[in-house]
């Protein structure tokens, strides 16, 4: 034991003296999320105050004959109306950008409406992110058009608008908001989470293993009277610690990124904080902590087999895509908790935590989830021993 | 006491040394070392010599249970390297050239960590660091980060964390390559003070003058196996050549013949 603790101490030491390492697995985790939430709201909020103020170039054809759209056009604010386009032009000078939207009634508007029939409008938009605001201002107009249409109708008609509502119907969700929530965001968190343990697991692992061997510095190790287990369960226990660390400190950039946003509605931003609780957090660690041992034991196995640093970050990059691929596929609609999908490394990870934090979670799942993730970390472990004790990894050249 | 009895290590070649070893090669391994026997007594130095490639890192690899015979038996102070390498490792101190010295750590971290690994208690710890560090002028540069060191520097603190534990048998593996003769001086200082101390020393080494100056017994190693196995006496009562430097390669091409 105490040998243990002497390689895992002298190891840390030695991984929070390299700036390299620090980057991965501290700032980066830390500082992803607040700039993320910065970057996404700030532009998301000027695109869209942008679209609001823009003045809208509108064209109206309507040769059928129906001034009032056009006079409320005109009466409206920011919006342009551009007259002298064919019908021909319009998906042109849309897609140039030349115009913002386009309304074409039809030659037989203006007849239909007065014999109570639909009239027929075409609407022209581009739609893109922004141009949902665009296209809503647009639609807005001629909804309320409708609406003066209606009304007069049902005035000729000497009848009430409450005729055409056949049903009342009133829609209640009973999945809580903090399913709801967990369903949606709960998708994205696993996938940050797996892929933060990965990567901060990945640069210990690679210095601790091709790193030592490159800088010709293993010799001091393997020529101590010192079972060579041990000194492999010291440098796990650190590339294990720093890959929950760099996990435990995205959570915590989350954390940070959560209560400095003024965007998040209040009522909404509490029951985010609410979901990311204390055991929400530890239940989710605690499914963290198997998988990173998994990791641990696959990096250190790949990176104590290459020569150079060089090498072993080659070597682990395709690996980096199989662990995000069932990472990403806990993120597709449809694809949920089974015994099947819990038994299934990464993927189950990815799914359980989605159930956490929608608080659906079931007790069966979970164990079966504990005893593969167990079963896989215990096998990685004993690999990465085989394969340190083989003298043709370690002396490969 | 260092002791080997017909010691073999086979290597299995991989499919680009295969290509690297010619067209005329055949088969699948190489006997790194070939039956190898000699015996290194307390209080002498024992030079083993050879070109490169002759299988002398292999054999001290094989010593300092870095490696595992494929055939034969290596004894270290009294322990079987097979049955008891923990306890061979204990008793060794090990110095060579390539082995390189954490950056991150400082001189005095590093020599510290060592002495855990070797089971040092503290007391005797702090009493050997205090003579080793006074002993090699290191005390300046004891709380330096080993990055900061020069190549002289570096090579002390090695010195110190190879003898730290006060090892029975000091086993050096071309420890002076690459060093300006002031570092040199420390390596020969250590290897005479060994001597003088009663402990096993082998070593192996390029430079013919360190040989003549140091050696009480000197085994000679080609393509694994031993050309000469005996005194310092002997072998240079046996010389035909003008210098010593001569008669290696006088010794080695007749074996090539």
């Amino acid at each position: 034991m105490n040998t243990i603790i002497t390689v895992f101490r002298k190891e840390l030491i030695d991984t929070l003296r390299d700036r390299r390492t620090i980057l991965f697995m501290i700032v980066i985790p830390l500082l992803l999320f607040p700039a993320l939430f910065q970057i996404m709201f700030s532009v998301q909020k000027g695109q869209a105050e942008k679209a609001r103020a823009k003045v809208l170039r509108v064209a109206c054809l309507d040769e059928g004959g129906t001034s009032r759209f056009r006079e409320m056009l005109r009466e409206s604010e920011g919006i342009e109306i551009v007259d002298g386009i064919g019908r021909g032009e319009v998906t042109r000078l849309i897609n140039a950008d030349s115009l913002d939207g386009a309304f074409l009634f039809a030659s037989s508007f203006a007849d239909d409406v007065a014999e109570m029939k639909p009239g027929r409008v075409d609407f022209y938009y581009k739609s893109t992110d922004d141009a949902s605001i665009i296209r809503d201002r647009l639609r807005g107009l001629i909804e309320r058009y409708e609406r003066e249409l209606l009304d007069e109708r049902f005035q000729r008609l000497e009848m009430d608008q409450s005729i055409v509502d056949a049903l009342d119907l009133k829609s209640h969700n009973v999945a809580s908001m903090e399913e709801q929530v967990g369903k949606t965001v709960g998708g994205m968190l696993p996938y940050m989470f797996i892929l933060f343990c990965f990567i901060g697991a990945m640069y210990p692992a690679i210095d601790l293993g091709a790193g030592e061997k490159e800088r010709g510095t293993m010799e001091t190790l393997l020529t101590a009277p010192v079972n060579r287990f041990h000194i492999l369960l010291g440098k796990f226990g650190v590339v294990v610690l720093s890959g929950l660390l760099s996990a435990a400190v995205s959570i915590g950039g989350l954390y940070i990124a959560l209560k400095r946003s003024r965007e998040i509605p209040p009522e909404f931003m509490e029951m985010i904080l609410r979901i990311l609780g204390w055991d929400t957090i530890l239940l989710v660690l605690s499914l963290l902590v198997p998988l990173t041992i998994f990791f641990a034991g696959l990096l250190l196995s790949v990176s104590l087999t290459a020569r150079s640093f060089k090498e072993a970050q080659s070597m682990i990059s395709p690996l980096n895509i199989a662990i995000v691929i069932p990472a990403a596929i806990g993120l597709i609609p449809g694809i949920t908790m089974s015994y099947g999908t819990a038994m299934i490394p990464v993927l189950n990870v990815s799914l359980a935590t989605k159930e956490i934090i929608g608080g659906t979670i079931q007790p069966g799942h979970l164990a079966v989830v504990y005893v593969s993730l167990i079963a896989l970390a215990l096998a990685s472990l004993w690999g990465s021993a085989w394969w340190f004790r083989r003298e043709s990894t370690i002396f490969r050249s | 006491m260092i002791e080997l009895h017909d010691v073999f290590k086979t290597f299995r070649l991989s499919r680009q040394q295969k290509r690297e070893m010619g067209a005329a090669f055949r088969g699948d391994t190489v006997d790194a070392v070939a039956g190898i026997s000699f015996s290194c007594r307390p209080g002498r130095i024992f030079s083993l010599l050879g070109p490169n490639g002759a299988g002398k890192t292999t054999t001290l690899r094989m010593i300092a249970t870095m490696l595992h015979p494929s055939r034969g038996t290596i004894t270290v102070a009294g322990h079987d390297a097979a049955k008891h390498p923990e306890r061979v490792r204990a008793a060794l101190g090990f110095l060579t050239g390539s082995t390189q010295l954490y950056d991150r750590l400082t001189a005095q971290e590093l020599v510290r960590y060592v002495a855990d690994l070797h089971g040092v208690s503290r007391q005797d710890y702090r009493a050997r660091r205090d003579e080793i560090f006074a002993a090699l002028d290191m005390e300046g540069y004891a709380d330096r980060r080993i990055a900061k060191l020069s190549t002289g520097m570096k090579q002390k603190v090695s010195i110190a964390r190879t003898l730290i534990h006060d090892p029975d048998v000091l086993v050096l593996d071309e420890a002076t390559a690459g060093l300006d003769v002031l570092s040199s001086r420390a390596i020969v200082d250590l290897i005479r003070r060994a001597r003088e101390r009663g402990k096993t020393v082998l070593f192996s080494t390029h430079r013919m003058g360190e040989v003549g100056q140091l050696s009480d017994d000197v085994a000679l190693i080609h393509r694994g196996r031993l050309l000469f196995n005996g005194t310092w006496e002997q072998f240079s009562g046996e010389m035909q050549s003008a210098s010593l430097e001569d008669e290696f390669i006088r010794r080695i091409e007749a074996a090539d013949r």
